[in-house]
């Protein structure tokens, strides 16, 4: 198969420019993950110039449109995300130093205990990298981490001496209900907010920022009821950052144990955990002006198809006004095949 | 495959100096950590890999040929059968002889005296099958692709069938061996296996998954940073091991979050393979599927409800094979499905496995194609006669 | 029907749904509008926003889930992380009616979204919903008569699942109980699919959520029939009138695009008018589906008449006089048949 362009034909209307203060979900089930889907968001935001190459160019400096991204991941690390926007032609690290990017990091120490005696004594701090892990001489290129102290806000948040920057924000939950929530809410909003004033020097506009949260439904499942974090609680937490950003995607999973369990024709009663997750994707799904749902195919898996994508539009669609007229998409319902270059094929059935 | 019983003679000595390290490595494109024996680069995408400790879930992992580091394999198995245990147990196995960190969970130390019995690396085997399966090849040769399914990743991989065990070959005896063929019925003995550390299930005053969680943070930080580390969690969540409030949702998934962070810290080099039974936690509830979510990989193993010799010879594509012992499904695999899905050949196939002394082995499940007609041949043929078969179904 | 029933029918229903949706005579002072991922409510919010506007009443939003006011807002209240309490203080300031100035706005006063608020942790046991919704239509301030008369319009997501409670009554049932109008609704196209199934006899089709597809929240596309006139919202509505009885009814919202926002007619149907779902009936009614073939399969109308004049043997007998009465057999003995006492009792 040729090499695919970064983004398909297909996919481009749906993927470019979410509008202003719009809510987009990308449901994922297990065997069709999203994140494929994510990069192609990302790609699209960030790689915004059409003729100049990432390595050696500047990027999105010609674009009418300035946007950037904060890239906030509860179950993948910075490697991954770094890694495999590589193989698409986006030199994330870069972006960050041009401070297009943030990268904030969900998954190394959310659940973390305390335990070195380092650690900060309020919610969400920054903490310093990895006290108990002596960095020793390694094998592997060494990923240099600068400690950054907590009460620097967040000037110290971009490394533009590192080579690779590694993840700058680590998210911590601790404590119970909303007060856990808006521990990690302030330092998710604090990163959006620097990014939006952190403009070069050219023009001085606060640039749109788009916000993509990943799996967020992972912390609802992990806290649960006992810990006082609800459907409810989640759904406004997400709503409190898409106050502070322009646009928000928001992936979650879409599995059947976590969606239908709960719903009126299951056969047994749910746990806490699937109700709570099913109430809190299909209240995300009713807030939602355009709904991604990727799920495997139905015959079966096949060779040259990775999984179905399908386009809805979502519960909030047509709440603005003349978004008719703007959102000049269609619902749709396409295959796509992720190959091993990274590249993607979407195309409809039978083609 | 019933011919691969004959070549393993192989002494165990020869092989348990995995350490020659020659220059001349043709196969090590990435600077990868090139030293450390068991760690290979991925063919697919250079990352490195070690290997499971049975050649065939190797295989089956998207074509890394092997289980890449800082991933988690989770195994499910249906039923009060243990064959996720014998993997489990070859993934031990396997660390001990590399000299990796194996950390198990909750087990005490007669499980580690329980590993199997080492026979030799396994690629030695295979080339010995590849070459008699030339021969064997022009009576069954459209079983070859089956038999190459086996095989060593290298052939595998290759796209023109032959040229790629010859250059293994050649390698064969430059380069430590990356998968060891293991004897269930014998004991392994190994100047390592007391290098294995016990993470017991006790209680203390914090939640057990936590405490377990920061002794394995600990046992990573205080080993030097180029050891590469195996955490093996049998049975995970099995309440005659566990205590029951462990398996809510806010105990086991923040644990295999941190887990997951854990693993993916680029200064660690570690896998995982879990355990869990189905019939406690069954796919169907939204924990376990967490649980799979959390995971890179998923394989779930469904063992045929009979005895293997109700079934003698209907699963078995030919009858030199053993009958296969339930079917595996894969229904995530590392790397893979984190990148999207799709593109990988194994991807699409049904798949069984035999579980015998010496190895685990996964090949293409397929009825034979005319059972139905062989039947009726033995019949008409022996009609007066009834074979013992036939009075046994 | 009589024809006269279904016009007056027509009339008189079309009337209701005019009055309620214009929010006349505060004829619903609590309207529950039950929609899904399939058909969510936002047309029917936006279409008692314009009547609203028309009609110059002062529009309230409460938000649960809406990040951005509406247009025709008139007071945009973020419930966000608000206890209920703050949500009625709020509510109540956002207007004020001036005693000096004309005579009182009514007002409507619209929930985005009830179910988060149902499903918070958060709330304590003190909370009820009851209490809650009714201090909006009867504030307690001192000041009552002059408060203004206000209609609340809630929305309830059905396919969010909340949390069993395993001896209060779940809150839709609260709800629905509370409401004196509840509209369910459904997406057009969706109706007129289920309806071809019926007609055939068809299993009606499920849609979206109720498939129980891994990995479907929705299944709305935007053209799942192929007929761009299949636009359009039911409102299955159920009216509750002060003397207790009810009133059923299926309406058709048609898209917003098809009407001038300043349009003062009706613009809702009822469904049984519209063309799609009920097609005009044919004049002839002897076109009935016979099977085509060479042979004349038809009656004319006198073999018809014949044929029902053929008396059919024993028709009599049929006529029985009373239970066990209908099949005797009548025989009569012959000299060569024994007559057993037993068996041959008559």
């Amino acid at each position: 198969m040729p090499s695919q362009p970064p983004l398909p034909h297909l996919l481009t209307p749906y993927v470019t420019s979410p509008p202003q203060a719009s809510l987009t979900i990308l449901s994922s089930v297990l065997g069709a993950t999203s994140n494929w889907l994510v990069l192609r968001f990302l790609y699209a935001a960030l790689y915004a110039s059409p003729a100049s190459g990432v390595g050696h160019g500047v990027l999105g400096v010609e674009a009418g449109k300035k946007r950037k991204v904060v890239l906030v991941s509860f179950l993948r690390g910075w490697e991954f995300w770094r890694s495999e926007a590589k193989r698409l032609g986006l030199d994330l690290a870069r972006l960050i130093e041009k401070r297009q990017f943030a990268f904030v990091d969900g998954l190394s120490e959310l659940f973390s205990s305390p335990n070195a005696p380092t650690q900060p004594q309020y919610p969400g701090a920054r903490i310093p990298p990895r006290t108990t892990l002596p960095l020793r001489s390694q094998p592997g290129p060494p990923r240099l981490r600068q400690p950054v102290s907590p009460s620097a806000g967040g000037d110290e948040l971009l490394n533009p001496t590192t080579k690779e920057p590694g993840p700058v924000k680590r998210l911590h939950l601790s404590g119970c209900g909303i007060v856990a929530l808006d521990g990690i809410e302030k330092e998710i909003i604090a990163v959006i907010n620097q990014l939006k004033t952190s403009t070069p020097a050219e023009d001085g506009e606060v640039s749109e920022v788009l916000l993509v949260v990943d799996q967020p439904d992972m912390l609802l499942a992990a806290t649960g009821p006992s810990k006082a974090i609800g459907a409810t609680e989640m759904g406004e937490w997400i709503l409190g950052l898409q106050q502070a950003a322009s646009a928000t995607i928001v992936t979650i999973s879409a599995d059947s144990p976590l969606i239908h369990n709960a719903s009126a024709f299951a056969h047994q009663p749910a746990t806490p955990l699937e109700t709570g997750h099913a109430a809190f994707a299909v209240g995300l799904a009713h807030r939602a002006e355009k709904v991604m749902q990727l799920r495997n195919l139905e015959t079966g898996a096949a060779r040259d198809v990775s999984g179905v994508l399908r386009v809805s539009k979502g519960g909030a669609w047509g709440q603005r006004e003349g978004a008719e007229a703007e959102g000049s998409w269609e619902e749709k319902e396409v295959l796509y095949f992720v190959q091993r270059d990274g590249g993607v094929s979407v195309f409809g059935r039978g083609e | 495959m019933s011919f691969r019983k004959r070549n393993i003679g192989l002494s165990t000595g020869s092989d348990r100096t995995p350490t020659s390290d020659s220059p001349a490595q043709p196969q090590q494109a990435t600077p990868s950590p090139p030293s450390t024996p068991g760690v290979r680069p991925s063919p697919d995408d250079g990352r490195p890999t070690t290997s499971t400790g049975s050649p065939s879930l190797d295989n089956l992992l998207a074509g890394h040929g092997g289980l890449p580091i800082g991933k988690t394999l989770l195994l499910e198995e249906n039923g009060t059968t243990d064959f996720a245990g014998a993997l489990l147990r070859y993934y031990a196995a396997e660390g001990v002889v590399q000299d990796q960190k194996v950390h198990v969970i909750g087990m005490p130390e007669q499980w580690g005296r329980s590993l199997p019995g080492l026979i030799g690396p396994a690629e030695a085997a295979d080339e010995k099958v590849d070459r008699r399966k030339n021969d064997r090849m022009k009576i069954a040769w459209r079983y070859e692709r089956l038999g190459e399914f086996g095989a060593g990743v290298a052939g595998a991989r290759a796209t023109s069938g032959d040229q790629s065990p010859s250059s293994a070959d050649n390698n064969l005896d430059k380069q430590p061996a990356f998968c060891h063929a293991f004897d269930l019925t014998k004991r392994l003995t190994h100047p390592s296996i007391s290098n294995i550390s016990y993470i017991p299930i006790t209680r203390s005053s914090e939640p057990l998954l936590v405490s377990i969680q920061r002794k394995l943070q600990a046992l990573v930080a205080s080993s030097p940073p180029s050891t590469v580390h195996r955490i093996v969690i049998p049975s995970f969540l099995n309440p005659t091991l566990y205590p029951p409030e462990v398996s809510q949702p806010e105990h086991v998934l923040p644990f295999l979050h941190s887990l997951r962070a854990l693993m993916s810290l680029p200064t660690s080099r570690i896998t995982a393979m879990i355990t869990i039974p189905l019939s406690l936690f069954p796919r169907s509830s939204g924990l376990m599927r967490w649980m799979e979510i959390l995971s890179d990989g998923v394989v779930e193993l469904c063992p045929f409800p009979h005895s293997s010799d109700a079934l003698s010879t209907s699963g078995a594509a030919t009858s030199h094979e053993e009958p296969p012992q339930g079917m595996l499904k894969t229904h995530r695999l590392p790397v893979l499905h984190e990148r999207g899905g799709g593109s990988d050949q194994n991807i699409g196939q049904d798949w069984a496995f035999t579980l015998s002394r010496r190895k685990f082995e996964i090949k293409p499940f397929s009825l034979p194609p005319a059972e139905g007609d062989k039947e009726a041949q033995d019949n008409a043929r022996s009609d007066k006669m009834p074979k013992k078969e036939d009075l046994e179904f | 029907m009589a024809p006269s029933n279904i016009s007056h029918r027509q009339t008189h229903n079309l009337l209701l749904i005019s009055k309620l949706l214009s929010l006349r005579d505060t004829a619903s002072p609590l309207t529950l509008l039950l929609d899904s991922l399939e058909q969510p409510a936002t047309p029917l919010i936006k279409e008692y926003i314009r009547r609203a506007r028309l009609s110059k009443v002062h529009v309230t939003l409460i938000a649960f889930e809406t990040l951005k006011p509406l247009d025709g807002v008139d007071a945009f209240i973020s419930a966000r992380r608000k206890s209920p309490s703050d949500i009625v203080k709020e509510v109540s300031a956002a207007y004020r009616p001036d005693s000096s100035n004309s005579p009182n706005r009514r007002r409507l006063i619209l929930i985005d979204s009830i179910n988060p608020l149902l499903h918070s942790t958060r709330l304590d046991n003190s909370f009820q919903l009851s209490t809650f919704l009714s201090s909006f239509i009867v504030p307690t301030s001192l000041s009552a008569s002059s408060q203004p008369e206000a209609s609340l319009v809630i929305t309830f997501h059905q396919d969010v699942p909340g949390r069993p409670s395993p001896y209060s009554p779940p809150p839709l049932s609260i709800l629905t109980y509370l409401a004196t109008t509840v509209i369910k609704l459904h997406s057009f196209s969706h109706i007129l699919a289920q309806k071809v199934a019926r007609d055939r006899s068809l299993v009606p089709p499920v849609f979206g959520l109720e498939e129980e597809q891994d990995g479907v929240l929705l299944s709305r596309l935007d053209k799942p029939i192929g007929k761009d006139s299949a636009e359009g919202v039911v409102l299955e509505m159920e009216y509750r009138r002060k003397s207790g009885r009810g009133v059923l009814e299926w309406y058709l919202l048609p898209p917003a695009s098809r009407y001038p926002a300043t349009q003062v007619r009706e613009i809702v149907t009822l469904l049984d008018d519209h063309p799609l779902y009920r097609p005009p009936l044919d004049d002839d009614a002897g076109d009935e589906e016979e099977p085509e073939s060479t042979f004349e399969l038809r009656l004319t109308e006198r073999q018809r008449r014949d044929r029902e004049g053929v008396v059919l043997p024993y028709f009599d007998a049929q006529q029985g006089h009373g239970p066990g009465e209908g099949g005797r057999i009548l025989y009569d003995m012959g000299e060569e048949d024994d007559f057993d006492e037993e068996e041959d009792e008559i």
